[in-house]
């Protein structure tokens, strides 16, 4: 009997480890530190310690993602709008290969920053569980909003939380 | 004796599940490949499924209809 007990604990771990997800970033916490290498091969690396001070729009998009498709013009927008109050917006690719990604920016070109993640490395340190999904950092490094998913009317609720992040600062 | 037999069983039962992954959300792109789709020449699977249903008589749990005559 015990060891039926025993047999049941250990097959219970393993289910819980098989099932386990990995850290995931969330509102509060302080946003991990990264160095992402550009889609553009001539355009240097993006990293945190080269965006101190600014409030930063993180976003994890892909070609095949139409959601995403949708989303990036309308960031594109947002960006020229408020990145002289100190907005940057970081648009991942987790295309592979990238070449779908560049694709893509060939006939919608994105003026904002757009590093490489083909491996999912990037997704998976701020633990990524859905396409889209963007975090709003204030310039102190905290996470002050994780949004999944784009639907309509989320870009009114997302520029609304850039102008508040904004406006503290 | 038999119960150290079901503890192996039931270790190497669950030491297979390492074989299924999941698909990672940034991953699903790879499920939107076309070598990814069930039938590889959406043509071709028409057509095989046109003519089974005529042929089998056995029209429905797809997408066309018929009465076995193949003419629709």
């Amino acid at each position: 009997m015990l060891l039926l007990r025993r047999i049941q604990t250990t097959i219970a771990l393993l289910l819980v480890l098989v099932g386990s997800t990995a850290f995931a970033v969330e509102e509060g916490d302080k946003v991990p530190a990264f160095d992402f290498a550009s889609i553009y091969a001539d355009k240097p690396n993006i990293n945190l310690e080269g965006l101190e001070g600014k409030t930063l729009f993180i976003d994890f998009w892909a070609s095949w993602c139409a959601p995403c498709v949708l989303s990036l013009p309308l960031y594109n927008e947002m960006y020229h709008k408020y990145k002289d109050q100190g907005l940057e917006v970081i648009a991942i690719n987790v295309d592979n290969p990238i070449e779908d990604g560049l694709d893509f920016l060939l006939d919608t070109p994105l003026d904002f920053l757009i590093p490489q993640d083909p491996e999912g490395d990037a997704a998976e340190l701020f633990g990524v569980i859905g396409m889209p999904s963007s975090y709003l950092i204030s310039p102190d490094g905290n996470v002050e909003l994780v949004h999944m998913g784009f639907r309509s009317g989320d870009m009114e609720i997302l520029e609304e939380e850039v102008k508040k992040v904004l406006a503290s600062d | 004796m038999s119960t150290a037999r079901s503890l192996v069983t039931i270790i190497l039962a669950v030491s297979l599940l390492s074989a299924c992954s999941q698909v990672r959300p940034w991953e699903r792109g790879y499920l939107a490949r076309k070598e990814m789709a069930w039938d590889t020449d959406a043509l071709e699977s028409a057509l095989n499924d046109h003519i089974f249903f005529s042929k089998e008589a056995a029209s429905g749990g797809d997408n066309a209809a018929g009465g076995g005559c193949g003419c629709n």
